[in-house]
């Protein structure tokens, strides 16, 4: 049995290759009970895969995976009782209605409440009548969607599943997975777009080319991060000449850097002490640092 | 102009393969039926006495077509020219619907729609390539009768009867693609026109007029509702008449241009008939493994009961007449003979007997594509939904083989009943009641062998699955079916199922065998539950 503290999702050294393409190589991911965890990484960097492995769908090569304390892969139908899931490609049978592919989902894992189906159809505006073929991508997403939250589940795992809705729905999806998060469920949420995952996760893994490279709450993150100085002045180029100062850019009395978390104070008496007659600091971003790792993997800032 | 020709040469890539399969499939099955004719009536009495017996029985006139006159060709023609035209009419059919309301449906059309073509130019290149490929079907159908060794004009003529019929279909096929909303539904409806084209001819030569020396038969007028029925009256190896083919084909083309006309003036996506609405609910059954499979398969199996029904009417119906003719026909009595070996029952019941068994290969090859949608299910994604609920493989992999063996039982029983009411129509009883319902059942059991083998396919290769199960299925009913007419050896024709169900009503009913073949299939299912469990989901 697991007790309130152990990690719903546990994940240590997953090895996963699909002939020679290593999918995922050594992934380690955990999620606390009750946690919004972001999961992030370009296309292809294996956050479907590791979804998919949690389900039991797949079999790791070498690693091992706990759900719930259970092997999704050995006991898949006692893991899946509490698990909604949303895949990043969602296909439908052609032929049945939106509504009774909801029905058929729902279904399958014990029945839908009412209420809650209702609702969740009236807030994303969606016609369950029309037959699945008809329905646009943007529509197929809202199926699985509503097919997940029309039942309460302990853990929702979601793959980029806002893709294809608009802001609108967008926000209808993200007051959904703030619901469920308050109501104590466990939320793993894999994304490739930061803000969505600023805006709703407290701990974010970030996973390229099948490696988790960071984990931690975004604060934590965050601090690692270089924070970004912009100042306008005569002695600008003097500052910039400080030691604990990076990525220098000098157009004409305009300095632009960035600075450790561990050196602002140093930085700021300086830039105090100094005749500056502009200055403008921005917080550290989540997208620098994704953006660094992103472009690890490409060659390129994207 | 330029941008068409490149759509056309664009849409005969994407059917190279599927396209040269189709010509040469037909040609080389008129060329089969040639050669056997030739071989099998090589006498000209025996060609004249199944053709006079053909001329009085409305039963024969429906299945096969217009007795014209007793030479080798004209025997061909009578006995596989109908065939030929529905098969030219499905190719053209399935060419044009896949190229038109298919690619809209999937939104391939709108890419193609975005360049600066005109807008009816995608369908100018699909009627452009359908035309070309009832041309060289034409050609081929022509070629394969002259190698047979049968009149020059004559083959030339039947090739062009079955490429205008051909034609004519690609007209209707995008006439019916404007109309429905989905590529499913005008492959459906168009297909249905093929038959409906096949069944019209037959019924006006069912009811024709027969010559005085019975050698030839003018068709009721009913048959000029069908395309098939047109091409008929080319009458290829008699008069050799080109006019009904100028006919067709004119109708083809003002068909064609009028669709052109419609396709230029409507919306990308639009169709006459909108896409019904579905039920805002699942009925009862609609959240489990097998409600879902019975939505699924229920189109598909009433389409192979009525193929049983239509074999089964036909086994039926046609059985006196056959036993009439094969009678006073020795060679064809041992051939027919030798499709049920050991026996020397009555040519009635072998006959039925022999097209039963057929039966049996049509209810194997139901329950076969019921486990298949499993396939298709992981392959499409949908799996995946399905397996993330709290629900085992297991019970996925059993709810569709429960399916599928109530599809084989199903086809069985129509088939059956098929065989049942026309015996009793044709006026003849036959046995107690109920005795070919039974006999269809016999194959039950060798037929869920193969449900249970395709559910093994699909748990330890599921990538080639598909090919695998039918490629089973068509080497079982060659071995099975035919081994004894090819002269296969014994061990090699023990290998097929078939081989091991009782031949009723001619052979009693072999009940150890059939226990056998059952726990064979019960343990198969559980071997593929097994493999099931212990693999990836594959794309």
């Amino acid at each position: 049995m697991t007790s309130a503290a152990d990690p719903v999702v546990d994940a240590t050294r997953l090895v996963k290759t699909f002939g020679r393409t290593r999918a995922l190589d050594g992934l380690d991911l955990r999620v606390g009970p009750g946690e919004v965890h972001g999961f992030l990484g370009p296309n292809g960097a294996g956050k479907s895969t590791t979804l998919r492995v949690l389900l039991g769908l797949i079999r790791p090569i070498s690693g091992t995976a706990r759900v719930f304390g259970l092997d999704p892969w050995r006991d898949p139908v006692r893991a899946h009782r509490d698990i909604a899931y949303v895949p990043g490609d969602v296909s439908l049978w052609p032929n049945l209605s939106g509504g009774e592919v909801i029905d058929l989902l729902t279904g399958l894992r014990g029945g839908s409440e009412e209420r809650l189906r209702r609702e969740l159809i009236d807030e994303f505006e969606f016609d369950p009548r029309r037959k699945a073929r008809t329905y646009s991508k943007g529509n197929r997403q809202k199926v699985a969607l509503i097919a997940a939250f029309a039942r309460p589940a302990r853990l929702y795992l979601l793959d980029e599943p806002s893709a294809g809705l608009d802001p609108v729905m967008d926000s209808v999806f993200r007051r959904q997975v703030q619901r469920v998060s308050a109501d104590g469920a466990t939320v793993l949420l894999s994304s490739h777009i930061l803000s969505e995952v600023e805006q709703l996760c407290g701990r974010v893994t970030i996973i390229r080319s099948g490696r988790a490279v960071e984990s931690g709450t975004l604060a934590e993150l965050r601090h690692l991060k270089l924070t970004h100085f912009r100042i306008e002045g005569a002695d600008a180029g003097l500052l910039a000449a400080l030691p604990r100062v990076q990525g220098v850019v000098i157009d004409g009395d305009v300095a632009e850097f960035d600075v450790d978390a561990a050196d602002l104070a140093p930085v700021l008496e300086a830039v105090a002490a100094a005749g500056i007659s502009g200055l403008s600091v921005s917080p550290p971003s989540l997208e620098s640092l994704f953006l660094s790792h992103y472009s690890d993997s490409t060659g390129q800032v994207l | 102009m330029s941008g068409i020709m490149g759509l056309v040469l664009a849409q005969a890539r994407r059917d190279r393969i599927v396209l040269p399969v189709w010509i040469m499939g037909i040609a080389l099955l008129g060329f089969a039926v040639a050669g056997a004719v030739a071989t099998e009536f090589a006498d000209e009495a025996d060609r004249a006495a199944i053709i006079n017996v053909a001329a009085v029985s409305p039963a024969f006139l429906f299945v096969r077509g217009l007795p014209d006159g007793t030479s080798i060709g004209a025997v061909v023609f009578f006995q596989g020219y109908a065939f030929t035209a529905v098969l030219a009419g499905l190719m053209s059919t399935f060419l044009v619907i896949r190229h038109t309301r298919t690619d809209e449906e999937l939104g391939r059309a709108e890419l193609i729609g975005s360049v600066p073509i005109p807008r009816a130019a995608s369908l100018t290149a699909t009627l452009m390539l359908g035309a070309a490929a009832n041309l060289v079907l034409a050609l081929c159908v022509a070629a394969g009768f002259a190698a047979a060794g049968l009149p020059g004009p004559g083959a030339v003529t039947t090739g062009a009867a079955v490429g205008a019929v051909g034609a004519f279909f690609v007209a209707v096929s995008a006439a019916i693609a404007q109309v429905m909303p989905s590529g499913r539904a005008a492959n459906g409806a168009a297909a249905g026109l093929v038959g409906a084209a096949y069944f019209l001819r037959g019924i006006g030569d069912a009811f024709g007029t027969p010559s005085a020396d019975l050698t030839q038969v003018t068709s009721g007028w009913v048959s000029l509702l069908s395309p098939i029925g047109w091409g008929q009256r080319s009458r290829p190896f008699s008069t050799a008449d080109p006019a009904p083919l100028l006919v067709l084909t004119a109708a083809a083309a003002a068909l064609a241009v009028t669709v052109l006309v419609v396709r230029s003036g409507r919306d990308l996506g639009a169709s006459l008939l909108p896409e019904r609405a579905g039920r805002e609910r699942a009925g009862a059954g609609g959240g489990s493994f097998l409600g879902l499979a019975w939505r699924q398969q229920r189109p598909t199996l009433i389409g192979w009961c009525l193929f049983a029904a239509l074999l089964g009417g036909i086994a039926g119906g046609l059985g006196p007449v056959v036993s009439d003719v094969i009678g006073g026909n020795e060679s064809l009595r041992g051939l027919i003979l030798r499709l049920v070996p050991g026996s020397r029952a009555e040519i009635i019941d072998v006959f039925t007997t022999a097209l039963l068994g057929i039966a049996g290969v049509l209810a194997a090859a139901a329950g076969i594509q019921a486990v298949l949608r499993l396939r298709a299910e992981e392959a499409e994604g949908r799996a995946e939904l399905l397996l993330a609920t709290p629900r085992s493989r297991a019970r996925w992999l059993g709810a569709n083989l429960v399916l599928a063996a109530a599809s084989v039982a199903v086809v069985a029983v129509v088939a059956g009943t098929g065989a049942t009411i026309g015996l009793s129509l044709s006026g003849v009883v036959n046995g107690p009641p109920g005795l070919l319902v039974a006999a269809a059942l016999a194959h039950v059991p060798a037929a869920a062998v193969f449900v249970a083998a395709t559910a093994v396919l699909f748990a330890a290769v599921p990538r080639v699955s598909i090919p695998l199960a039918w490629g089973m299925l068509a080497g079982g009913l060659v071995v099975g079916q035919f081994g004894e007419l090819l002269r296969l050896p014994a061990w090699l024709q023990d290998v097929s199922p078939f081989r091991h169900s009782a031949a009723m009503p001619v052979e009693p009913f072999d009940p150890a065998a059939a226990l056998t073949m059952s726990a064979i299939a019960l343990a198969g299912a559980g071997i593929a539950a097994y493999l099931l469990r212990r693999r990836d989901l594959t794309a």
